[in-house]
């Protein structure tokens, strides 16, 4: 699986391209290990190019949440191809997950809300 | 035979019937003219001795409208009874703009309290043709018309009345509140002037309606006049004015420039909160984004059972955003919360929840609310700490269905390696969702271990279970899966064959794919088609050797779909396998064939596909032209 970094508004974004599984999982959480590192507490995974997803795939993303939620960062994923969905719905992983429909909506729940 | 005018005479005589049902009778049929002695008759009819029947009547002359109409009801304006002169009142309101003529040309009625009804009346029907007559009438020698008429140009709502109001306001004491009042309702900003003059009186009544009305007309700029009165020892005066910021605030979008001491009338604005005034709801959430010390923190959440789901949301970011504070007070209110805001409370600290909290959470386990124990579960399932893999299973034995189904899910989350055969009890369940819940559990943790018990269920008794089976190891869609789903392209049922086959295309790591070549010879069409996919899927253009001899089986989607299978492949050199299918005796496999050779880009394809163009199957020729242009612009 491919991986690439990007940054916004101080969110960190992996987009990742082909199968979430056991090595690419191992990756990506290596990856994000090294964000938790320089300090990049908000983290967002674009999972848009993602067709395929195992249950070491969603172990892999289970982990990153826990880490996440130790650091006290916060994780956000979008863009779920239909099968990747699907395997949130029957893992109910919907329910733990922040997950948005598109990278724009999930970048703008970052903002802070406009104080008056 | 009579004439209509005799029938209506003698309906008129049944309307003083002994009998309810020939009065009724009489009423009914006396609606169904137009004439005015039917009016008349009807308007007889709502000094009936029976509600019903004066209700009827009612209905009918609003249905009838018109001037008679209109001006016989007036008179009942000064009936001695308060409930028929209400009924006429009522009824005039809903005769509307027809009865707006009668009713002005009666104010000047020597009765003042038909005066004063004929006031009300106009202001509820809000004609625009009423605001000069009753400008004049705010100089009426009774005063009860003068505010009534004060009121009713407030109920109008139209700035032609501001400069009459304003003359009122110096100069009729006793309509003074009422014509303030109308000012606010009106909302015209050049009557602030006015209302600012108004704040110096000594008048208490007067000063509530000037602060409302300067409220009420929602200019920023009349914030610095109404800042003073925050600071009045009157707590109504005080309580008046912020509520004018307040509708300020709102009609600004919540934008506000000023400083509040909220802190002073914090009871104030938390009450609103208490008792529904949306309003007040709204403000109040609104400044919490940096109004929120350990005090407002608090009573924020003395208040969440008393507002709806969307400021529940609003609720809960607030006290996200508030972070440890919130937490820790909620901790402190949960045991004693209601259901409702234990909900929320908890919905709040799933955000945050670590391996802490979730410990002071297991009381909630078992909380005599069922809502309370499933949201406990989901927590503490989020929570990602292993201890609580106890009370989980605990609350996985639960009575109630919705909390077994979210426990499962929880231990699934907290991957609960240890606890596999606990999950797989859970496929037994007598409900849906706790079944499923379960499944999905066994997924997330997916294991050599539950791959081997999912292996095992392939050849259970329990054709049900099968499926299930094989549903879940291909989803689990580990390496380990391979084996067992290449073993299940034997099973006895197709249907269990498909879905390993399916499970098979998306893992597509499969290394032997003999049993999937085999499996294009099923008898299951669904299966060989399924196979196809999976083939082209793992090998790609590979197995097109493999799958080419489908474009011939007995079955036509079989053939439908190898067609379709080739045709996403995209590649022209499998073009002359497709080529010949456009001469098929079935219109469905010329269509599949034309739209294949265009994916494939297949530009020789071109004259043979111009000879289908005028097909009498408009499908077809449709399909044909839409290749064509397709290939043309490839060329």
């Amino acid at each position: 699986m491919e991986m690439s970094m990007r940054e916004r508004d101080g969110v960190a974004i992996v987009d990742l391209n082909g199968r979430l599984d056991l090595s690419s999982g191992t990756a990506l959480k290596e990856r994000v290990k090294s964000l938790f590192e320089q300090e990049k507490m908000s983290i967002h995974l674009n999972l848009s190019q993602v067709e395929f997803i195992n249950s070491s795939g969603l172990g892999s993303l289970v982990s990153i949440m826990k880490e996440t939620r130790l650091r006290k960062g916060r994780l956000t994923l979008s863009d779920l191809a239909s099968y990747v969905q699907e395997i949130f719905d029957i893992t109910q992983l919907t329910n733990i997950f922040e997950i948005f429909p598109t990278e724009k909506e999930a970048l703008s729940s970052y903002q802070p809300v406009a104080t008056n | 035979m009579g004439t209509v005018i005799d029938r209506i005479g003698e309906l008129l005589s049944l309307l003083q019937s002994p009998d309810f049902y020939e009065r009724e009778e009489a009423v009914r049929e006396l609606g169904t003219y137009n004439e005015d002695e039917a009016v008349a008759g009807l308007v007889m009819a709502m000094e009936d001795p029976d509600l019903g029947i004066r209700e009827l009547a009612a209905n009918l002359l609003t249905q009838m409208q018109g001037d008679i109409a209109s001006r016989l009801l007036i008179r009942f304006l000064g009936h001695g009874d308060i409930g028929t002169r209400n009924l006429a009142a009522e009824i005039l309101v809903k005769i509307g703009s027809d009865a707006v003529g009668p009713l002005i040309e009666d104010l000047d009625n020597d009765d003042y309290d038909i005066r004063k009804f004929i006031v009300d009346v106009l202001g509820l029907i809000k004609d625009p043709r009423a605001i000069e007559p009753l400008c004049e009438k705010l100089w009426d020698e009774n005063e009860n018309v003068a505010c009534s008429a004060a009121e009713a140009l407030g109920e109008i709502g139209s700035n032609k009345a501001v400069k009459a109001l304003i003359v009122a306001i110096e100069r009729v004491e006793d309509a003074r509140v009422q014509a303030v009042e109308a000012l606010g309702k009106i909302g015209d900003p050049s009557t602030l002037e006015t209302l600012y003059g108004m704040l110096d009186t000594d008048d208490p009544m007067t000063l509530y309606a000037a602060l409302e009305a300067i409220g009420q007309i929602g200019q920023k700029v009349s914030v610095p006049k109404l800042l003073p009165f925050l600071d009045s020892k009157d707590d109504c005066i005080g309580e008046t004015a912020l509520m004018a910021i307040v509708n300020i605030s709102l009609a600004n979008d919540g934008a506000l420039d000023h400083d509040l001491p909220l802190d002073k009338y914090s009871d104030f604005l938390f009450n609103g909160i208490r008792n529904r005034n949306r309003k007040l709801t709204e403000f109040t959430l609104g400044r919490l984004n940096h109004w929120n010390g350990s005090d407002v923190i608090g009573s924020l959440l003395d208040v969440v059972d008393s507002v709806d789901e969307e400021n529940h949301k609003r609720i809960s970011e607030i006290l996200e955003q508030a972070g440890a504070l919130a937490t820790k007070l909620i901790l402190q209110k949960l045991p004693a919360a209601s259901t409702a805001a234990k909900l929320i409370f908890l919905e709040t600290l799933q955000q945050s929840v670590d391996e802490e909290m979730a410990r002071k959470l297991l009381p909630f386990a078992v909380d005599q609310e069922p809502e309370v124990r499933q949201k406990t579960a989901q927590v503490l399932g989020v929570s990602g700490w292993s201890g609580a893999v106890g009370a989980l299973k605990e609350l996985a034995a639960d009575a109630v269905g919705h909390v077994r189904a979210t426990a499962y899910a929880s231990l699934g989350w907290l991957v609960a390696e240890n606890e596999i055969g606990f999950l797989f009890k859970g496929l037994d369940d007598k409900y849906s969702d706790v079944r499923d819940a379960a499944l999905g559990a066994l997924i997330v943790v997916g294991s050599p271990r539950v791959v081997e018990m999912f292996s095992a269920d392939l050849n259970c008794d329990n054709i049900e279970r099968q499926r299930l089976a094989v549903s879940a190891l291909g989803k689990i869609g580990d390496p380990e899966v391979v084996e067992p789903l290449l073993n299940a392209i034997n099973h006895p049922d197709a249907s269990v064959r498909k879905l390993a086959i399916i499970a098979l295309g998306r893992i597509q790591q499969v290394e032997n794919v003999q049993p999937l070549i085999l499996s294009l010879s099923d008898e299951s069409t669904a299966v060989r088609k399924a196979a196809a996919s999976a083939l082209i899927a793992i090998r790609g253009e590979q197995a097109v050797a493999d799958i080419r001899f489908l474009l011939d089986d007995e079955d036509v989607w079989v053939r439908y779909h190898a067609i379709n299978t080739i045709g996403e492949l995209g590649s022209e050199r499998y073009a002359e396998y497709i080529l010949p299918y456009l001469d098929d005796e079935q219109d469905v496999i010329k269509i599949a064939a034309t739209k294949a050779l265009a994916q494939m880009g297949s530009t020789e394809a071109i004259p043979r596909l111009n000879q289908l163009r005028q097909d009498k199957n408009k499908d077809l020729a449709e399909a044909v032209v839409m290749a064509v242009s397709d290939l043309e612009e490839i060329q």
